[in-house]
């Protein structure tokens, strides 16, 4: 029966360690758990079931460059005589246990005053004792399973904007004290009391104007930019409804007329506020803009003259000798001093297995080091390295006004033109004196407002029902970039395959149960990705194992070898095992011997994700499918054969083929989708028109994209995209709602029976109605 | 009928309390998490030893 570790709750593998009558399965785990007993934190283990994070195992002075005083001021926000407040990027924060520890984390040091998260964001504001050195405190971060992250300083220190939330209060406040003056009014009540009146209107006038010139000025602004650039937009209307109601309100006021339709018109103002802001669904502990810079190591270690000291990653320069340490990513184009060390490139190319590389090999930035600390002699400084030029020569993508003008716009104002036209001609014949109040009421009544408020409650309630199903798009315009999707192309590695880890098939002779587990404790005892897959590979067959590992010892680059029972098992390289060096040009296998006789050997290869051929299969039908690859053509014949028509497959692909593939597809009219998630698909995914960055992990590393998908959802993109589409279905039903409500608004215009109260019933109904209606279809959908 | 006016004064300046604490709430960030506060809130104050059981709030200043 296979156990779960008390903290981490993973499945232990080999003997657990026992402590406190609890089972954890790592020393790491076990050490956060004391140390969180002895400072009296238990209810951390009650207040969620799997709370804890597995903490890392890091290296001594690994965050040593925050004690640099030039980088310390960078990440630290204030500072006086006795305290220094931070705020940190932990993005492991996932359930109300994680804050119960953070905010109690002065109970681990005294040195903490306080710290206070803020869950949607991932981060957490420290006040700490000014002596108490920044690495400290990272390095008691790391220790309970919260590794902080240094990557995105600059989007950390990002303002937010709040001007749409002052305008959604200006606009609420005008709106409520008109409604609450013009009530008199509307009831008749006081309407012999004409100084009252007058003191209530002039007060409306009063307060309307921030309502016109602050709140509204975001529309007024976009039809006029429209109308200079010979284009019409749905603004363009809204506008006119707008002023038409503003300018005729504002008449009546000063010719002592009451106070018209103030009240409409504030009210109207607030419910657009309203839509904008609940389109504005943004999810703040990702990140959609991430640049090179946010993969790299802030500072890395320069020897000089066998003195070691820390610089930031933009004072290195060309020939200086710079050491890596294990898990980092080496930041610079750079040759290897270093003997031999295995590189994981998979943040660049989707591809997980390690490229052992030997001294003296160009080596590409980019990749993670594996292994013991590295030394390199830089080549090219980081802004210029091979990977950081793709970025910077091509994704300057030019934002585009979009020229394409609104169809709908310019049949709504077509038929508004004529309709008041014909009404004015009419009235100038049937009673003259009444035709400017009449054009001036067709112009308010046919605002489209009721259009105006569905399009933000129909797309903000897809946005949202797209998150529960894990994919966060960076805005609503993304929805209609996904809707006008004609090609879709897929990246192979790391998307159409799986990431995490690679299929492992045993060959040789037979093994028996006891040296499958045996093999499976040895495994779990490294932290190398090929192990991890031989550990999967145990796991998915439905081993367990509580075997106890006598000795171990892993020889960096070379395998691992342990005993188990007296037994000596032994995984790695063949010249590990076999004691001799062959030519191997495939280097992902793994040998085994078992009291040093070589037994059989393990393959990888990448695997396709489970249910992406069905996919595949269904997009094919309704787009046109495109799959690019880094890698040799081996998995062309699988996908040929199992995706009927599938013709479009590309292999060999460098970074910029890709970028250049999509330019051609976007240069002939098609309106490509690219689904990728390495770096080297950053650039494509800039070029194409929507790009959606495939992650294992939303809050690590995703290249810049309009979207973030859950690598395990990938399968269910059709529905993913049908429910984007439904977003149309929700706004032709809406239309049709706006277009009943103008007509019946119309008819009293051009009766010449609208009166500020009936516009004040109707102008409520119609709006609250159309989110009523958005936000149910979507629920239903949903 | 002055009352009235003192009325319409009174409920300007209510509308206009309510709207400046607003702004001022908006621009402390107020409404930049609206989880953690919920989730803070449920914590008890540990039960030390010394038994000294204080409900002091040691999280909201900052």
């Amino acid at each position: 029966m296979a156990q779960n570790c008390f903290h981490c709750s993973d499945e232990i593998i080999g003997k657990g360690i026992k402590f406190d009558d609890k089972v954890f399965c790592c020393n790491g785990c076990k050490s956060v758990y004391e140390l969180l007993t002895t400072s009296s934190l238990n209810s951390f283990y009650s207040i969620e079931n799997n709370a804890g994070t597995k903490p890392n195992t890091l290296e001594d002075n690994r965050f040593s460059f925050l004690d640099v005083p030039k980088i310390r001021t960078k990440h630290i926000e204030f500072e006086d005589e006795n305290s220094v407040r931070l705020t940190l990027f932990l993005p492991q924060i996932h359930c109300s246990s994680c804050i119960y520890l953070l905010e109690n984390i002065q109970k681990l040091e005294t040195s903490i005053t306080s710290c206070q998260v803020n869950f949607a964001k991932r981060e957490a504001y420290f006040i700490v004792d000014k002596n108490y050195p920044l690495s400290k405190l990272a390095d008691l971060l790391a220790s309970i399973g919260y590794t902080p992250n240094f990557g995105n300083r600059s989007e950390n220190s990002k303002k937010q904007n709040y001007n749409y939330l002052y305008k959604l209060g200006v606009a609420g406040f005008a709106f409520g004290s008109i409604m609450l003056w013009s009530v008199p009014e509307h009831l008749g009540i006081e309407s012999d009391n004409t100084n009252f009146m007058a003191v209530t209107s002039y007060l409306t006038l009063l307060i309307s104007l921030p309502v016109l010139f602050y709140s509204a000025n975001e529309y007024l602004i976009s039809a006029y930019k429209a109308l200079k650039h010979k284009n019409l937009n749905l603004d363009v209307p809204i506008s006119i409804g707008i002023i038409a109601l503003y300018g005729q309100s504002a008449y009546s006021i000063l010719s002592g007329d009451g106070s018209g339709y103030m009240d409409s018109f504030a009210g109207f103002i607030f419910f657009l506020l309203i839509g904008k802001w609940f389109q504005r669904k943004t999810y703040q502990s990702l990140s959609f803009d991430r640049d090179y810079t946010s993969y790299f190591p802030v500072a890395v270690t320069r020897l000089n003259n066998s003195t070691e000291e820390i610089i930031e990653i933009e004072d290195v320069e060309v020939g200086d000798t710079i050491s890596i340490r294990n898990q980092e990513v080496i930041p610079c184009d750079s040759f290897l001093v270093s003997e031999e060390i295995n590189i994981d490139y998979s943040f660049v190319t989707g591809e997980s297995i390690p490229v052992t590389k030997v001294k003296g090999d160009f080596i590409y930035a980019g990749g993670k080091v594996i292994g013991k600390k590295t030394d390199f002699i830089v080549d090219k400084k980081s802004n210029r390295s091979h990977l950081t030029q793709l970025w910077n020569d091509f994704s300057k993508k030019e934002s585009v006004v979009s020229t394409k003008s609104d169809k709908f716009s310019i049949y709504f104002l077509a038929a508004l033109l004529v309709i008041s036209t014909f009404a004015g001609i009419f009235w100038f014949f049937w009673d003259s004196s009444r035709t400017i109040e009449i054009i001036v009421s067709v112009l308010i009544v046919a605002c489209p407002c009721a259009l105006a408020l569905s399009k933000p409650f129909a797309l903000g309630n897809i946005i949202r029902s797209l998150g529960k199903k894990k994919l966060f798009l960076k805005n609503a315009d993304v929805i209609e970039k996904l809707n006008e999707t004609t090609d879709i192309v897929f990246d192979k590695t790391g998307t159409l395959t799986s990431g995490s880890g690679n299929n492992a098939t045993y060959e040789g002779s037979e093994l028996s149960a006891f040296e499958k587990e045996a093999l499976l404790v040895l495994a779990n005892s490294s932290s190398h990705p090929l192990s991890k897959s031989i550990v999967n590979h145990f796991l998915r067959n439905g081993f367990h194992s509580a075997w106890n590992l006598t000795e171990f010892n892993e020889k960096e680059g070379e395998g691992i070898e342990g005993v188990i029972e007296n037994r000596r098992f032994k995984i790695g390289s063949y010249e590990f095992i076999h004691g001799k060096k062959i030519d191997v040009k495939n280097a992902t296998e793994s040998y085994i011997s078992i009291d040093n006789q070589p037994v059989g050997k393990f393959t990888f290869e990448s695997e396709f994700r489970d249910g992406i051929i069905t996919a595949l299969t269904k997009l094919n039908q309704t787009h046109s499918i495109h799959v690019l690859s880094g890698d040799r053509d081996k998995d062309k014949i699988y996908l040929k054969t199992n995706v009927p028509g599938l013709n479009q497959l590309h292999f060999n692909q460098s970074p910029k083929d890709k970028l250049n593939y999509i330019e051609k597809l976007e240069k002939s009219n098609r309106k490509c989708l690219m689904i990728g998630d390495g770096l080297n698909d950053s650039g494509a995914l800039e070029m194409a028109n929507c790009g959606i960055a495939i992650s294992e992990d939303a809050f690590r590393f995703t290249p810049s994209s309009d979207a973030i998908l859950d690598a395990n959802e990938l399968i269910h993109l059709p529905e993913l995209l049908s429910t984007s589409r439904f977003a149309t279905t929700i706004l032709k039903t809406c239309y049709i709602f706006s277009v009943i409500y103008n007509i019946i608004g119309l008819s009293f215009a051009l009766s010449g029976l609208l009166t500020p109260l009936i516009a004040a019933i109707l102008m409520p109904i119609s709006s609250i109605s159309v989110v009523l209606i958005s936000t149910l279809m979507a629920r239903a959908k949903s | 009928m002055g009352v009235i006016y003192l009325m319409l004064i009174v409920s300007l300046i209510i509308a206009l309390f309510f709207l400046f604490s607003f702004l001022w709430a908006t621009k402390n960030g107020q409404y930049d998490d609206d989880y953690t506060p919920s989730v803070r809130m449920l914590f008890d104050e540990e039960v030390s030893n010394e038994t000294n059981k204080n409900n002091s709030n040691g999280n909201s200043e900052v």
